[in-house]
């Protein structure tokens, strides 16, 4: 008998019939009885103050049912962390951003809707402004906070090691600075939502999210309400990309709107909202001074890092520190200072974003190769050399319990031919790698662990109830997948319920890479615990002991002797007879350093385990063009463990066109005053299928000893990566490295012709 | 400005007939999703660049955020909702679950709808002219290789 029925093999999703035939409801979708349309009112002005906020006229015209100012709400201020609350959901005194919600009107029809809008008259005492990093630590830069001097956010300090005595150790040192804009979210689904009060007061609410939880208690802070009148209901999600994860002034507004008009509201944004008002992606500027021996062995490293944050905190803390650990993660290091400011800007709000930080991990992997250049190494061994192994402890004090970066490496460089291509291709012709890891789940205070809950049928059947989101990566199947597996039942048996608030127990959301790792084994002991209680009561009538028995298809069976055996069903029946609980319970707390905190004490168990990945990038460049033609990308992952291996290489080829192709390629905001120029697919250019190249998958497992099944998670290490890999291959192609991203055929045609005429 | 007048407009849907009383400026999109409660054609950039809205006309890929509902009337129109036969899948919303070509699914129904009519016009396309077909329908999730694979599949050409 195979290992597994249904854990590592190619699996339907669940949820893709339904998706196939149009039958999933998004947020956008629902109808409900007597709705009405919600619109939102934005500054036109990146930094003013609000001097008085008119909304009679749109009060009085027909059809306009409720209007809602800062005057609607509680004023508190909101935030990630106790220290970032500064974000009022409709603001009070100022708004900070071209796009920042104002006033809000719920009427009958959208054109009515949008009338009123027109109605309201605000009157703003404009401010001035700062556009950038610069501007804004400028000594007489206007401030958005009074609470941030200097419009300094978050300052990450991170120092291990001797800096001085590595960088003297060193054979060879380099300091290079690399910068690239903003870039943008784009999923399919623009935000919308819904929300309704029921007469006794309860809350129920729709919106796209990485977790309802994430998304309940801010709101029931916010709206003052118990947490149990907030329901945040499940809905299909069209992709979040790390997008989804906080509480959003659309959710606010639409729950103040529809309490106000005693009727269910529904917000749904426009292309261009989606861009501007949900969230961005950080610019960066970030420099980088590396030390390595004779062997290419990184012996010190000092990054100081700017990112431009937006009008906002948001996630703030974390998204400073990412893009460092993800890179201390992935490469050995001893003596390392990391220096991470994020500043306050008069523009739209900067959250996580999947590949969060190409100026910086292209930074770092293309100043490795550039090393190894004057040291006589290829990229491919400077990787080796400094790559991560299992049971090191990174800088930051995480234990690594599992690694396979130097497999994903080797068996790259196998596929991809390197040892053949590189320096030996043609001219304008380049190869490039990229490496990467990212964690699974940190320290998320109370809601850092998931609780599952199994509810058995007389016939066999389960219920499985847990609050694991699943926003496009195929979640959900990997809920039935691990359920039907240590139940022994199919998943045909198998209903869910996640992601509602009101039902489902606390989980951190689809969020740093954490549901395989923590909702995946909460789901696992549920089911585990439940069918213990069945093997009880098989062992009694089948005269065995509990040990010696297992359960597939339906089916709970002497392991040695698998005729003996009785249904699944029977023993349910005869727990319920017996009075007995046939229900399971799981809950899963990771393993990581409670104490731990982004800013305060960046040290200890960040995540129980990490993923880490390669990507190797083959390109050629039309030098008259600048044009790139990618010929084939390379990529690979230690997953941990494959439970469904097609889900894994849909994530590994997403993320390629996400991070490498779109995001060293095309996209990148462009910008006016705060305005952003591009907020639409007609000029923002995510890639279409004719751009992408052919992509071999290469999946590694390593096993995790505490994944479940020894998985950890799908795909991220390679979207981290993908935009070194093509960074390096087109400054391989045309031998020039290049600093600022994403490498856009203009500056790839100016690098090539002042490299002509130098020479 | 002459306030537009509603117009009592039949349509047909997915081989069934339905009148609509709507006012001349209202896409096609809009009539599907709002008065006739097809909601598979999705709106995802409002201009006639993503392909969500995706639907046949006359067999035709339409977008149908660009299509005033007035321009087709007696035509037939065929949304996500009119491929499968009952129970049963259509060879291309088959193909694409077996082959994985569908993560957060926004972009499915019009990337489904697409195929549809390029295997009708093309039964045997080429990758090259898949990914040409496709061009006009943005994924954001998949990369698009698996479509493209689950196109392939059906053109006979698997990988």
């Amino acid at each position: 008998m195979e290992k597994y029925a249904y854990i590592g093999k190619d699996m339907k999703r669940i949820d893709t019939s339904l998706k196939a035939t149009g039958g999933v409801l998004f947020a956008a979708d629902l109808s409900l009885p007597r709705l009405l349309v919600g619109k939102v009112l934005r500054s036109p002005y990146p930094h003013a103050r609000i001097l008085n906020i008119d909304t009679v006229r749109a009060e009085k015209l027909p059809g306009v049912k409720a209007v809602v100012t800062a005057q609607d709400t509680c004023g508190d201020k909101w935030g990630v962390f106790r220290y970032t609350q500064d974000q009022q959901f409709l603001p009070t005194e100022k708004v900070r951003y071209v796009g920042e919600e104002v006033a809000a009107v719920a009427a009958v029809d959208e054109d009515t809707a949008l009338e009123a809008l027109s109605l309201i008259d605000v009157q703003y005492e404009v401010l001035p402004a700062v556009f950038t990093i610069a501007e804004a630590m400028a000594p007489e830069a206007p401030q958005l906070h009074e609470v941030y001097p200097g419009n300094i956010n978050i300052h990450v300090q991170i120092e291990v090691g001797d800096l001085e005595k590595g960088f003297a150790e060193s054979a060879l040192v380099r300091e290079d600075t690399f910068t690239a804009p903003e870039d943008a979210y784009f999923m399919a689904e623009p935000y919308a939502v819904t929300a309704q009060f029921d007469t006794a007061g309860n809350l129920e609410i729709w919106m796209p999210n990485a977790g309802p939880h994430l998304k309940a208690k801010p709101l029931s802070n916010v709206l003052k309400m118990p947490l149990n009148k907030v329901r945040v209901r499940k809905i299909a999600i069209g992709g979040a990309f790390g997008g989804r994860s906080e509480i959003s002034p659309a959710d606010v507004i639409c729950a103040l709107l529809a309490k106000k008009a005693r009727r269910p509201v529904k917000i749904v944004y426009t292309r261009e909202e989606n861009t501007v008002a949900t969230r961005q992606a950080h610019s960066m500027i970030t420099r980088i001074k590396t030390g390595v021996d004779r062997d290419g062995k990184v012996l010190a490293r000092d990054i100081t890092c700017h990112l431009d944050g937006g009008a906002y905190s948001s996630t703030g803390p974390i998204a400073v520190s990412v893009p460092f650990l993800c890179m201390e993660q992935a490469y050995r290091l001893d003596n390392v200072r990391y220096n991470g400011y994020r500043i306050l800007t008069n523009k739209p709000i900067r959250g996580m974003f999947r590949t969060h930080g190409r100026a910086f991990a292209c930074g770092v992997d293309l100043q490795l190769d550039l090393l190894g250049q004057e040291l006589g190494l290829d990229p491919l061994t400077m990787r080796l050399r400094n790559a991560r192994q299992t049971g090191d402890y990174t800088p930051t004090k995480s234990f690594v319990a599992s690694c396979g970066l130097t497999e994903t490496i080797q068996q790259t460089g196998e596929k991809s031919r390197w040892r053949e291509k590189f320096g030996k291709l043609p001219p304008y012709h380049g190869i490039g790698i990229g490496c990467n890891s990212v964690q699974t789940g940190f320290p998320m205070g109370i809601r850092g662990g998931s609780q599952a809950l199994i509810k058995l049928n007389e016939d066999g059947g389960a219920t499985v109830i847990t609050g694991i989101v699943d926003n496009g990566q195929g979640n959900d199947h990997m809920i039935v997948q691990i359920a039907a597996e240590e139940l022994g039942i199919t998943p045909d048996d198998i209903q869910l319920i996640t992601a509602d608030t009101e039902v489902t127990p606390s989980d951190p959301g689809s969020y740093s890479m954490c549901e395989t790792f923590i909702g995946g084994n909460a789901v696992r002991l549920a089911a585990q615990d439940v069918k213990k209680k069945l093997f009880k009561i098989a062992a009694e009538t089948l005269g065995v002991g509990e040990k010696d028995l297992s359960a597939r298809d339906r089916k709970i069976f002497v392991t040695e002797n698998p005729t003996q055996s009785m249904s699944m069903a029977k023993a349910v029946r005869i727990g319920l007879s017996r009075n007995e609980s046939i229900s399971g319970e799981g809950s899963y707390w990771p393993n990581v350093d409670s104490k731990r905190e982004w800013v305060k004490n960046p040290f200890g168990q960040l995540s129980e385990t990490f993923s880490f990945g390669t990507v190797i990038c083959e390109v050629k460049v039309d030098p008259e063009t600048g044009q790139v033609e990618v010929l084939e990308v390379t990529a690979a992952q230690d997953v941990g463990y494959a439970l469904n291996p097609k889900v894994i290489e849909g994530q590994f080829e997403g993320g390629i066109a996400m991070g490498g192709q779109g995001g060293m390629l095309s996209e990148f905001l462009q910008w006016h005053e705060g305005r952003v120029l591009n907020p639409t697919q007609l000029d923002y250019l995510v890639p279409l299928a004719v751009d992408m190249p052919k992509i071999n998958n290469i999946i590694v497992e390593t096993i995790d000893p505490n994944g479940p099944y020894g998985a950890k998670e799908a795909g991220m290490s390679v979207a981290m990566s993908a935009a070194q890999a093509y960074c390096g291959a087109i400054c391989n192609a045309i031998g020039v490295d290049l600093h600022e991203f994403p490498l856009t055929p203009d500056k790839i045609l100016k690098a090539i012709e002042e490299k002509k005429s130098k020479s | 400005m002459e306030e537009c007048k509603n117009q009592v407009l039949t349509l047909t849907v997915n081989d069934e007939t339905y009148e609509v009383i709507t006012a001349p400026h209202r896409t096609l999109l809009e009539v599907l999703r709002d008065d006739l409660h097809f909601t598979g054609a999705k709106e995802s950039c409002g201009e006639g660049v993503c392909g969500s809205c995706t639907v046949l006309v006359d067999g035709s890929p339409a977008r149908s955020c660009l299509t005033l509902a007035v321009a087709v009337e007696g035509k037939a129109i065929t949304t996500i909702e009119g491929l499968a036969r009952g129970d049963k899948l259509h060879p291309v919303q088959e193909a694409f679950v077996t082959h994985h070509a569908i993560q957060c699914g926004f972009c499915t129904s019009g990337m489904i709808l697409t195929t549809v009519a390029l295997l009708q016009e093309n039964p045997r396309p080429t990758e090259a002219e898949i990914r040409r077909a496709l061009s006009g329908n943005i994924c954001r999730c998949t990369g698009y290789a698996k479509i493209v694979e689950a196109v392939q599949s059906l053109a006979g050409e698997e990988r």
